[in-house]
């Protein structure tokens, strides 16, 4: 291909930046959410946390345990802010009615007459001539700019959780034969669907594409019943691992052989005849020739039935149980999640968290993913 | 013989008190030991991490093994479960509209007698914790299925009580009052309220319990109570009345945080964030007892916030009505580990020791209140107590496709734009379609 | 279970498939020298063992549930009372129904056109600059986030907050920013389906990229090279070639996320839940199935309409299959 340097190469060139930058502006604002703290992440937008950013906060000084005597006065004496927080507060108030009333440094005085001064740093000052007699103290508001900041406390706090690591083992667990064993099995089933003759071969065709669109749900009580029903006339559980194998193999089977049939039809014809002609049965064409071949189909689909078994969520909370010992990632970081919906911190950690293996795959197998997919749907 | 007699009345006595749930004696149990139990329920973190700490109590008294599992979809894992034949041993069901669904199915079985019993002999206003527990079975016929453990109150209104001093605000008595604080707060330059009805599959519900109050306070019980049941269509005037007095404060956009669109697309658990912003964006949230669990952290009770009496209206006379709800645990089988966790939870440790954790309200009468985790707490277990009238969460007990449907994303509906009318009409042409 | 039992019983579990092929295979021709009779046989019985797993596994797990859930439809709420065509009657007279169908046309209409060609495009543009196989990542990206992702990643773009107040959602940031009144986007009718449908539209264009980004590979470059001697422009060569040349190609995809949107659930459920007129027909399956003690009955009707979407593109896929059999 010639490079060239022209109007429509640089046309092309922003083009696909503003398509770049459209599909990744989504999850990079999630990515500096997981990085914020908790408390504004629902109070300002992600974009903020780059600038400084002015804050109007509400403190509340220490109570009358707090105070000591001193000249006279008695004094209560702290600051309002965490070490190394960098706000530098511009304004402040004692009343929800006017939050800004006072520049920092100057002196506000309360209905009892008491005074208070608060500096930039967040050191406030609180004198007053008789002793203070309430617990609960005063209200400060402070206007303040805020440096850009972020933090880690929110992947601490996930990934340091009990029973995570617990979660992330089960649902490899879980994903591992659930890609596995659909490739096994759809791969000699996609070899008959092509290179074999049989009667109702088309009939078979026809259903697993038709299989293709049976929603999820309507397949859940049926399937579950059985296992019951098997459960109880074997004595084993019926939420267990090998059964949510076979769920998943089920659910992914009609796309797993839909793909692998796609891929398969490509190959050439002379090859399977050489093979024939050479005395070797079906199965030795389909392991010494066919798979090898396959492989770049094999990493494609594994790739995808990866994707969708770890990022499941409905399945494993059907067929598997919730304690500690089987549930998985998906349903522990719902769970993290919980009633406290308040904690968006947990879901963009979270997220980004669980997204991190289905990439990681990704991003090892991406040569193969390429040319896998590929051959089938192009002709040549 | 007087040494026989005397062991007799000690024995008595002793089984008497026992029996009564005395709060200072620990639970014990049968020897159960090997014995294993599974419970599904609604609660996640943090309030799963509360509940094991009490069913750690029963485990280590009998030495049976529970394992608790929360869903957030628990109404559908426990659909599924049932219909597939695995349920839990025990559910825990967040509206008993849906329980007494589920009691149809033949899925729930029911309790005996003797758990009956502790229900009546230990709760407050228990012959109403009883009928409300109380569905018709697969043959038809009504049984006793279900303990309620872990219960909220509604009628409350939550605020900050340093704004109100700030402003000049006094608690209002009455509903009139509040109506007037309302007016006096928006002249003033104030948002009087927050309200927030977003909440994932289940936006819309926090408005149904603003319907119950009013329904509650505008007229006697028993119109509450056919309401509930469809003996009053959901069309009625009353009704539609009633929504329209929870839009005068809805759809005005200088009552209302944000404006009335902001009212179904802000969520319920971030909409209390606005009593504690600087600037304040609002006055007052009506909000049930279980709500500080998602206000700011580091807030206190007492001293932070604060909440009232969602007031009743002086001129009705109708008394202080409290609107509240409850989780009810059922059980699925009859066997021997199952009757007695549910046993367990009649004994007053195993309420005392949710309470100290917070986020727990009882209507236990055998209760130490001194372990209620704030005076907070305190006073809400007297509103309980006290209640002249007290009704459960109506959408809760309607049948779960209106309850926990159609009123829902009518209520929706209703803060968009569509008049009562229409919204009403809606539902109830729902509630009829799907029986 | 301990990490290791958990490892061996993984192991096993693959393991017992492999043998079972490996194993049957090497008595069917060990046993096909021995006996005439069996090696008569011998090919039927390959393609047994050959199909036998995945006809069991599809049996059980695609077609059992289908039939059940045709049965079901006739059936009510709990699957006991014969019920005959009411179900049906109801679906077609219930205002959801209609608008959970007009939905899921716009749906269909919409997403999988843009998806396909938006994949095309980029993955034209992206074969020609030096930074391909990063924008091609970035945009594949999306696949790899789980649909709860998705909903808070998008809930932080179309969040709505009052006109005083500040926005966090980026949407609204930017319309406030250029001096209009935020939106309440997820709110407004007919529009709300388009923004969900974006959602969609970010997450499956990434498929179309990858296939059409190789299957660029296997346009011969003379072909190309000698247009732009030529000196055809881009954009010419673009139609005139590249798109007739991937025909097929375009057609597969478009298959694919057609038939993905007929299922799409889980971004309406996770963002409105349905509200506001954005239902589709999985939405209302899933609310007539689990909510409120269920509804067998009504739910299996809904699934089936879903189910009887694909004939279509069923008929097309087995046109193409009986224009290049193989054997």
């Amino acid at each position: 291909m010639i490079k060239k340097f022209s109007i429509s190469s640089i046309f092309a060139q922003l083009l696909l930046l503003i398509f770049v930058f459209v599909w990744i502006a989504p999850t990079f604002g999630l990515f500096i959410s997981s990085l914020r703290d908790k408390d504004v992440l629902a109070i300002s937008g992600w974009w903020t946390s780059f600038t400084t950013t002015d804050v109007n906060e509400i403190y509340r000084t220490k109570g009358m345990e707090a105070q000591i005597e001193e000249d006279g006065y008695f004094i209560i004496k702290d600051k309002v802010f965490e070490e190394g927080s960098g706000k530098i507060i511009s304004r402040f108030g004692i009343t929800s009615k006017n939050i800004d009333e006072f520049e920092v440094g100057e002196i506000a005085v309360f209905k009892d007459g008491s005074e208070i001064s608060i500096d930039e740093e967040g050191n406030y000052f609180w004198r007053s001539k008789d002793k203070f007699t309430k617990k609960k103290g005063k209200r400060i508001f402070v206007s303040a700019t805020s440096p850009p900041s972020f933090t880690l406390d929110n992947y601490k706090e996930v990934l340091l959780r009990e029973g995570l690591g617990q979660a992330f083992i089960n649902t490899f667990a879980v994903a591992i034969p659930s890609t596995l064993i659909p490739l096994i099995i759809c791969s000699f089933f996609a070899y008959s669907l092509t290179w074999m003759r049989f009667f109702g071969r088309d009939l078979l065709l026809a259903t697993v594409i038709a299989a293709l669109v049976v929603p999820l749900q309507m397949s859940l009580i049926p399937i579950l019943s059985i296992y019951n029903d098997v459960g109880d006339l074997f004595g084993v559980a019926a939420k267990s691992f090998p059964g949510i194998w076979m769920a998943h193999t089920g659910f992914g089977l009609a796309s797993t052989t839909f793909l692998l049939w796609n891929f398969l039809k490509s190959l050439p014809n002379e090859m399977m005849e050489a093979a024939r002609v050479d005395g070797a049965t079906h199965y030795d064409t389909f392991i010494k020739i066919v798979v090898p071949l396959s492989i770049p189909a094999f990493a494609s689909i594994f790739i995808l039935q990866f994707l969708w078994v770890w990022n499941d969520l409905l399945v494993g909370l059907v067929f598997l149980d919730k304690h500690p010992s089987e549930i998985i990632l998906t349903a522990k970081l719902k769970e993290l999640l919980g009633s406290r919906g308040e904690n968006w911190e947990i879901l963009t950690t979270g997220a980004f968290i669980s997204m991190s293996v289905p990439l990681l795959i990704f991003f090892s197998l991406q040569k193969y993913f390429i040319r896998g997919l590929v051959a089938g749907s192009v002709k040549g | 013989m007087k040494l026989i007699k005397l062991i007799i009345s000690v024995l008595t006595l002793s089984i008497f008190t026992s029996s009564f749930g005395n709060a200072s004696s620990a639970y014990t149990g049968p020897d159960l030991s090997g014995e294993s139990l599974t419970i599904l329920g609604p609660w996640m973190a943090p309030e799963d991490e509360s509940f094991r700490d009490v069913i750690s109590i029963f485990e280590n008294a009998t030495g049976a093994t529970v394992e608790y599992g929360g869903s957030d979809e628990f109404e559908q894992i426990i659909n599924i479960d049932c219909q597939a034949g695995s349920p839990p041993d025990i559910a825990v069901f967040p509206q008993p509209g849906l329980a007494a669904n589920i009691a149809a199915t033949g899925c729930l079985k029911p309790l005996g007698p003797d758990v009956k019993k502790l229900v009546s002999d230990n709760y407050a206003a228990a012959q109403s914790w009883i009928d409300l527990a109380t569905y018709k079975s697969e043959n038809n016929t009504n049984k006793f299925y279900g303990v309620f453990y872990r219960v909220n109150v509604k009628s409350l209104v939550w605020y900050s009580p340093d704004n109100f001093e700030d402003n000049g605000y006094e608690i209002p008595t009455t509903m009139e009052g509040l109506i007037a604080l309302t007016e006096q707060m928006a002249s003033d330059g104030n948002t009087p309220w927050c309200i927030g009805l977003g909440s994932g599959g289940a936006t819309g519900w926090p408005a149904t319990d603003w319907m119950e109050d009013v329904m509650l306070r505008s007229y006697p019980p028993f119109v509450y109570d056919n309401w509930v049941s469809n003996e009053l269509k959901f069309n009625d005037q009353k009704i539609l009345d009633a929504m329209d007095f929870f839009g005068s404060f809805a759809l005005n956009d200088s009552y209302v945080n944000g404006g009335a669109k902001a009212v179904a697309t802000t969520d319920f658990r971030d909409s209390p964030n606005g009593l504690f912003s600087s600037p304040a964006e609002c006055m007052m949230h009506r909000q049930a007892s279980f709500i500080p669990a998602f206000f700011p952290e580091g807030l206190e009770a007492g001293v932070d916030y604060d909440f009232f009496y969602f007031p009743a209206f002086a001129e009705k006379d109708l008394g202080k009505p409290v609107l509240g709800g409850g989780t009810v645990l059922t059980a699925t089988n009859q066997n021997r580990v199952t009757t007695e966790f549910m046993k367990f939870l009649m004994h007053p440790e195993a309420h005392e020791r949710f309470m100290e954790k917070g986020g727990f309200l009882t209507p236990h009468i055998g209760v130490d209140t001194g372990k209620y985790a704030s005076d907070t707490f305190r006073s809400l277990h007297e509103v309980l107590q006290n209640a002249t009238t007290f009704r459960f969460d109506g959408s809760d007990l309607m049948p779960g496709w209106v309850g926990a449907g159609s009123f829902w994303t009518g209520m929706v509906d209703y803060t968009n734009g569509k008049s009562a009318k229409e919204v009403a009409d809606a539902i109830q042409a729902s509630w009829i379609a799907g029986q | 279970m301990t990490i290791f039992s958990l490892a061996l019983t993984v192991l096993l579990g693959i393991l017992a498939f492999v043998l079972f092929f490996h194993v049957s295979n090497f008595f069917l021709d060990y046993f096909g020298k021995r006996s005439s009779k069996i090696f008569k046989l011998e090919n039927s019985i390959r393609v047994i063992i050959f199909i036998a797993p995945a006809f069991i596994v599809l049996f059980v797990f695609i077609i059992y549930p289908v039939f059940e859930t045709i049965r079901l439809s006739f059936y009510d709420k709990i699957g006991r009372e014969f019920l005959g065509w009411s179900n049906y009657a109801w679906a077609i007279k219930d205002p959801d129904f209609r608008r959970s169908i007009l939905n899921n046309f716009g749906w269909l209409l919409i997403v999988p056109t843009l998806s396909t060609f938006f994949g095309l495009v980029i993955a034209n543009l992206a074969d020609r600059v030096w930074w391909g196989t990063i924008a091609k990542s970035i945009i594949f990206m999306p696949m790899a986030i789980s649909f709860v992702g998705a909903g808070v990643i998008w809930k932080f773009i179309y969040d709505y907050r009052g006109p005083e107040q500040e926005q966090i959602g980026l949407l609204n940031a930017i319309v406030v920013a250029l001096g209009f009144e935020p939106q309440a986007w997820l709110t407004i009718p007919i529009w709300n389906n388009l923004f969900l449908m974006a959602i969609m539209i970010w997450i499956q264009t990434g498929l179309a990229l990858v296939i059409f980004s190789a299957a660029l590979r296997s346009i011969p470059s003379e072909t190309l090279d000698a247009a732009r001697i030529d000196g055809a422009s881009e954009l010419k060569i673009f139609w005139s070639i590249i798109i007739p040349y991937l025909q097929q190609t375009i057609l597969v995809i478009w298959t694919i996320i057609t038939i993905l949107v007929l299922k799409v659930f889980d971004i309406i459920y996770a963002m409105t839940n349905g509200q506001w007129q954005t239902e589709v027909l999985a939405n209302l399956m899933y609310d007539w199935m689990f909510r409120g003690g269920g509804d067998s009955g009504r739910g299996s009707v809904l699934a089936f309409c879903i189910m009887i979407g694909v004939i279509p593109i069923l008929g097309w896929n087995l046109y193409q299959h009986r224009k290049d059999q193989k054997v």
